[in-house]
């Protein structure tokens, strides 16, 4: 690896550990060795067109690559980069957006119980297989679980209301 | 009664869902996500996607069915055939959560789910049977003893088998241990039950089925016999009615009996008794189907009765509209399965993309059928593309028709080969054309070589 290349990979691992905070910055501008490395990240409320929980129930499924033959296609996100720092485009590549599903017919619950904290808010990283949501078919309460991970940047479905097998719950940012 | 969950898929979830807008109920569908704008879909008021394109996770799937029924405000289900059609722990489903099953009791369908149990309540309310075990036999030696007073040809059937599978025919005694043990072994591993009956086999012999139909009230009536002899591996391929070679009085005789039998046990709804046919004429009892039969129209189609709006009739609670006489029987119907299906490739299924769908039409030419060009065939469900139904005032006039229905039959796609030519095929032989003909037919014609060619 040169020195320009593991200067590249440090300040993007630092990069992408200060994004992944609870609470993540809007900007990162980092600096070493010359090199400056820029990232604007996209705000939670931009970053999708994707549609809403309040699509219409047989309208096609938003994004479910696992399952649905033909997903329609998801809006890329703005390219993260800005500040014409010609040397960031190589390092951050755009975070792509990833929808949750449901995985069977039922009723959506965010939270375990009635009053409970949900899963998982917005801004939170979830891990793969982490526990997200439950769909409850007749009093079966079915797990949501991510099948990848990402940055919860939106919810798409209303609590408790009634879903279809693969409609839209969740939309998340990759890391 | 408001809305009705049609919880199945295809030409049998149309049809369905036309009777119900006919009689101005509200009509949910429910799909898979691989039949995703099927015309069902399309058609009814409202529907659900309920899971992912293999069945065991959809169509089969009794609590995503329940919720979507909850979720529509449904008040019924009727489930077709196939799927959960027979399942009594679905229909009890349904009655704990207050929504009509639109079928027969499930006491009443577990009874007749189970070959022996069947069998046993049948040959007590008088139905003839082969001679054979009225009853599961678990000792080999037995077995054999009974084989060997029965006479060979036998046939060892699994309690818990269906859709010609789990049964084998013994021809000499020799040979009996060993298929005793297979069938049971294999009947174990894939019905989960390894009981199994042992009955006198005809190797000549049709293949006869009374439509019955019955209230809650305790009346029952028959709607004639269907002969559905022309059989590949167990699966039918052309039916029609009244069954050719058996006297008018022979199919109300045995049809009576048929009713008086599932009367016996509460039966509720539309049923179908098989009965095989031996050569000399006598008839024995082989099974009861809990639900409507792939080939209702032809029934349908000589009775002018809509046997769909009598099931649901019945499933409100009304009492028949009719009794035995009167229900007129008019003419001849025959019904051909057009199936994806390769006849050139031992009838492998052809699933893939609809370029081209020409299908009949024309005078007494009833077509039920989901397909249209630029639909997908998916490889999860079972190959039926279209059923072509025909009317005559006599069997010759039918099935000059229903040749002509074949020859304008025209489905192409890219790998898609479909059973319409070869079905004309069925027609223009003899032993067919002259009514003799028995499950034996399309064996004999196969081994002639005489093949069809893909449509």
């Amino acid at each position: 690896m040169t020195e320009l290349e593991t200067v590249l990979a440090t300040l993007h691992r630092t990069a992408s550990a200060m994004a992944a905070d609870a609470r993540p910055p809007a900007r990162i501008r980092l600096g070493a060795s010359g090199v400056t490395l820029e990232w604007d990240l996209v705000p939670a409320s931009a970053a999708l067109a994707a549609p809403t929980a309040a699509a219409a129930r047989a309208a096609p499924p938003a994004f479910d690559d696992a399952a649905v033959p033909v997903p329609t296609a998801v809006v890329p996100a703005p390219v993260p980069v800005a500040g014409g720092a010609p040397v960031a485009a190589a390092v951050a590549s755009p975070p792509a957006q990833h929808t949750l599903t449901a995985p069977t017919v039922g009723v959506f619950y965010r939270a375990p119980e009635p009053g409970a904290a949900p899963f998982v808010d917005i801004g939170e990283l979830v891990a793969p297989g982490q526990q997200v949501g439950i769909v409850e078919a007749m009093k079966l309460m079915i797990p949501v679980e991510a099948d990848r991970g990402g940055r919860l940047v939106e919810v798409l479905c209303t609590d408790a209301t009634a879903v279809e097998f693969g409609a839209p719950l969740f939309a998340l940012a990759a890391e | 009664m408001h809305t009705v969950l049609i919880a199945n898929r295809g030409e049998i979830a149309l049809r369905v869902l036309r009777t119900c807008r006919e009689m101005g109920l509200r009509t949910v569908a429910v799909f898979s996500t691989a039949d995703e704008g099927s015309a069902v879909v399309r058609e009814a008021d409202e529907s659900v996607r309920i899971g992912p394109g293999p069945a065991r996770r959809s169509y089969n799937h009794i609590p995503a069915v329940i919720e979507a029924a909850r979720m529509t405000g449904a008040d019924a289900i009727h489930p077709g055939y196939g799927f959960l059609s027979e399942n009594p722990d679905f229909a009890e489903v349904c009655a704990a959560e207050g929504i009509t099953f639109v079928g027969p009791p499930p006491q009443v369908m577990e009874r007749l789910g189970d070959k022996a149990s069947a069998r046993a309540a049948m040959v007590a309310a008088g139905l003839p049977l082969l001679p054979g075990s009225t009853d599961a036999i678990d000792d080999p030696d037995a077995a054999k003893a009974l084989a060997d007073e029965i006479g060979y040809p036998v046939i060892i059937k699994a309690v818990a088998g269906g859709g010609g599978r789990g049964m084998a025919v013994v021809r000499e005694a020799g040979a009996f241990a060993d298929a005793y043990r297979r069938t049971r072994a294999g009947a174990a591993a894939a019905f989960g039950d390894g009981r199994v009956y042992v009955e006198r086999y005809l190797d000549s012999a049709r293949h006869v089925e009374i439509q019955v139909l019955c209230d809650a009230h305790g009346d029952g009536v028959h709607l004639g016999a269907r002969d559905c002899s022309v059989q590949r591996r167990h699966q039918k391929l052309v039916e029609e009615t009244p069954a050719p070679g058996l006297s008018i009085q022979t199919q109300h005789a045995i049809g009576a009996e048929a009713v008086r039998a599932v009367l016996s046990v509460g039966y509720e709804g539309a049923g179908t008794v098989e009965m095989l046919v031996d050569p000399a004429g006598g008839h024995y009892f082989m099974e009861v189907n809990c639900r409507l039969q792939v080939e209702h129209p032809v029934t349908e189609m000589v009775t002018g009765i809509d046997l769909v709006a009598e099931q649901l009739r019945v499933a409100m609670g009304e009492p028949l509209r009719f009794t035995q006489n009167d229900i007129r029987f008019d003419g001849v119907a025959v019904e051909c399965r057009i199936n994806a299906e390769d006849p050139l490739r031992d009838f492998a299924p052809t699933p893939g993309l609809l370029d081209a769908v020409e299908l009949p039409g024309g005078p007494f030419v009833r077509v039920d059928t989901h397909i249209a060009a630029g639909r997908r065939i998916p490889p999860e469900y079972d190959s039926l593309l279209a059923k072509v139904v025909v009317w005559g005032p006599d069997r010759d006039t039918a099935l000059r028709r229903m040749d002509r229905a074949l020859a304008e039959t025209h489905i192409r796609g890219e790998r898609i080969a479909t059973t319409a030519a070869f079905l004309r095929g069925v027609l223009a032989e003899p032993d067919f054309r002259a009514g003799r003909h028995d499950t034996g037919l399309l064996e004999r014609m196969r081994d002639r070589a005489v093949g069809g060619v893909p449509a």
